[in-house]
């Protein structure tokens, strides 16, 4: 049988070019794609809702979401992907499939999302002038707080959007997943319709 | 046009696939072929309120059961199709 030697790439290798772009002075959006991370589907079986429901209690110390939302704990996020399923993402390892299969075991089924989604957080004075080209879902603070969260779709693809804490200069801060094979393209049309506001581009190994 | 989505709430219309007719039900096995072909194939040409399914494939994914005027587009009823969250379908 043949050996093989797999090389772990962000499927924005090529596309994400760190640093300014569009126009000069000071950037209105910031674009920061977030690497290795754990990203782990849980979905109820059938009939198997509320044990679900316990068992992300009983693992997690908090309700799993039930509505599109996503919940912040110490160490993961929750994040509402549909009706009885949502996304724990979280880094190290420690809420990784292998962690979470047993608690889930009776209740849902677990898929590993890690390398099948880019996960890009979006932030700036100009993010909701930016993304209202993008999204049709109402970014204003009074409809979409913190912690609120959308299954939506973005230039056609399906993206899951939810608004985390704020950046430490107050700045609104939304994260995005998106199909590890639609991130490059999204990337372009996410590069266009910040252009006109002056972008930063970065790479970053932490959860925003 | 703007669907809203139980789950996920008002949405555009590019978010939602459809499907059709909601009412055909699968006939029993041993219901006969006339009954089976009038399931599969024959479907009534609605003016007025009908109902459809829809699929909000992008966004959760859910199948939905909309009542929507064929002659002016007006939804009057969006709830999930039977069988859509785990929950909803009993043991
Ligand atoms: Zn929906």
């Amino acid at each position: 049988m043949a050996e093989f030697s797999w090389e772990v790439r962000s499927p924005l290798e090529r596309a994400l070019v760190a640093g300014p772009y569009g126009a000069r002075g000071d950037a209105g959006v910031s674009l920061t794609e977030i690497r290795n991370f754990d990203l782990v589907q849980v979905m109820a079986r059938r009939g198997k809702a509320a044990d679900m429901a316990g068992a992300a209690k009983a693992r997690f110390g908090v309700a799993a979401p039930a509505r599109p939302e996503a919940v912040q704990i110490s160490d993961a996020a929750l994040i509402w992907s549909g009706p009885d399923q949502f996304l724990v993402l979280s880094k190290g390892g420690k809420h990784a499939i292998e962690q979470l299969s047993q608690a889930f075991a009776s209740s849902a089924s677990l898929s590993d999302q890690s390398h099948a989604r880019v996960l890009i957080s979006i932030s700036g004075a100009k993010v909701r002038a930016m993304l209202a080209k993008l999204s049709s879902i109402d970014l204003h603070p009074a409809s979409f707080p913190i912690g609120a969260a959308a299954a939506t779709s973005m230039d056609h693809t399906s993206v899951t959007l939810w608004r985390g804490n704020d950046r430490t200069d107050g700045q609104a801060v939304f994260n995005l997943l998106v199909f590890a094979t639609f991130a490059e393209s999204l990337w372009h049309t996410m590069l266009d319709s910040a252009a006109e506001y002056g972008v930063t581009i970065a790479r970053s190994e932490e959860l925003a | 046009m703007r669907i809203t989505c139980p789950f996920c709430g008002e949405r555009e219309l590019g978010e939602f696939t459809y499907l059709g007719d909601a009412k055909p039900a699968r006939p029993a096995v041993d219901a006969g072929e006339d009954a089976v072909f009038d399931y599969v194939y024959l479907r009534d040409n609605v003016a007025g309120a009908m109902s459809e399914h829809w699929y909000h494939g992008g966004g959760c994914r859910a199948w939905l059961k909309v009542t929507r005027n064929t002659l002016t587009h007006e939804i009057s009823v969006v709830e999930p199709a039977a069988g859509v969250g785990a929950a909803k379908v009993g043991a």
